[in-house]
């Protein structure tokens, strides 16, 4: 008792630490190093919350993609001004200090006044529990994301194609060989590629196959999809392109696509906005949502808005 | 405790030891090579000791087979990143 209590103290330290390191380092390469380390105690922290599915999308998506991406836009940082490293300025303003009071401020308020209150009994989460049953998932996080809360999900996939098309209007498209950092003359890294590339695919198929009973989900496995992807661009296997093909405007949208014909399809049989029909419907649309947000966060990582097979 | 439990321990103990040794050489050693030396080598090795450690804990086959997936993709990333740093380091003349 005493010992899991100690490990959650050092995570909770290691956390509070990380994050005041992550903001007040004035090396932007080092903070995205502790921003990533950041991220995997975190994922820790959910595991010992009982929360794996928070957990795997931490450690995929906060710390693996999330700072690949930090990485790499540091890395067009330099290549646009190379003379000045992209660090922060020195000094801190003057509103930090207020700021950041303030916010200890606001959560000390709340995390005291959460002491006094009465747990409630009748939460959503209750409800949500015991209609599980009824869905035939055996994961009620699936559950809640594709069943009884599908809109948020729904607009989450629409967050991220935004997102993209955000990033693609406002960015120069990369030069083919601008997002390529390791250098392919080594034969170690094609034995690599060779086993990662495969391996991210099968992993993810079985985070998604996985999702509808155990921890796991579309989003986990389209972010261990998308470690392939970056792996394969960060070699100059896959090259920024300029122009999207059809199959890759197809899985961009694929997600959304199959969310929302779905969803509006059910209205033909007399059923509500959303109501997905049956099991098979979510896979359908998990599948298409892995797809979509594998193939997004590779397109995002290389700056481009397609990606093509390396010229020789 | 079982002998189970002491045998895993054990293991677990010598594990973090490997993991302290590899962390002290790449703190204290001076240059690239010698520093990636004694963080691959000694953390590969540690993590075996703890994925052994676990996987006797565990004393279940599927666990253990897991347990030695992560163990050998641990040696595959370790490997890898460790040849690519340490030519490029050579490259730059470091």
């Amino acid at each position: 008792m005493l010992s899991s209590h100690l490990i959650d103290l050092v995570l909770a330290l290691g956390m509070v630490v990380l994050a005041l390191q992550v903001v007040s380092e004035r090396a932007v390469l080092r903070s995205i190093i502790l921003f990533v380390v950041f991220g995997l105690v975190m994922a820790l922290a959910w595991t010992r919350l009982k929360a794996p599915d928070l957990a795997l999308a931490e450690a995929a998506i906060g710390a693996g993609v999330t700072g690949a991406l930090m990485m790499m836009a540091w890395r067009r940082l330099l290549i646009i001004n190379p003379r000045e490293p992209a660090d922060t300025p020195r000094g801190r303003s003057r509103v930090a200090i207020p700021v950041a009071l303030l916010a200890a401020a606001l959560v000390a308020t709340i995390g005291l006044s959460a002491l006094f209150i009465d747990p409630p009994t009748d939460t959503a989460g209750r409800i949500a529990l015991d209609e599980m049953v009824d869905t035939g998932l055996g994961n009620p996080v699936t559950g809640v994301l594709l069943l009884f809360r599908n809109l948020d999900t729904l607009l989450e996939m629409a967050v991220l194609l935004i997102a993209l098309l955000g990033a693609r209007a406002i960015s120069k498209p990369a030069h083919p060989n601008e997002a390529a950092v390791v250098e392919t003359g080594t034969p170690l890294v094609g034995a690599l590629l060779a086993i990662l590339v495969p391996l991210s695919i099968l992993i993810s198929t079985h985070l998604l196959l996985a999702g509808t009973n155990e921890p796991g989900g579309a989003f986990q496995a389209g972010a261990v999809l998308a470690a392939g992807g970056v792996a394969l661009v960060l070699t100059a296997r896959l090259q920024p392109g300029d122009r999207p093909g059809v199959i890759a405007q197809v899985a961009v949208t694929a997600g959304l696509v199959a969310f929302i014909g779905i969803g509006v399809g059910v209205m033909a049989f007399g059923e509500t906005l959303l109501v997905l029909p049956d099991t098979w419907a979510v896979y359908v649309i998990e599948t298409a949502m892995m797809v979509s947000i594998g193939l997004t966060l590779v397109l995002l990582f290389a700056g481009a808005p397609a990606l093509v097979g390396r010229r020789t | 405790m079982s002998m189970q439990e002491w045998v895993a321990l054990a293991l677990l103990i010598a594990g973090c030891f490997f993991y302290l040794a590899g962390t002290i050489g790449l703190l204290r050693f001076g240059d690239v090579h010698s520093r990636l030396h004694a963080l691959t080598k000694a953390d590969n090795l540690g993590l075996m000791l703890v994925c052994a450690g676990l996987a006797v804990l565990a004393a279940d086959w599927r666990t253990s087979a897991l347990l030695v997936l992560i163990w050998l993709l641990g040696l595959l990333a370790a490997t890898v990143s460790a040849h690519l740093i340490a030519r490029h380091a050579r490259r730059d003349g470091k």
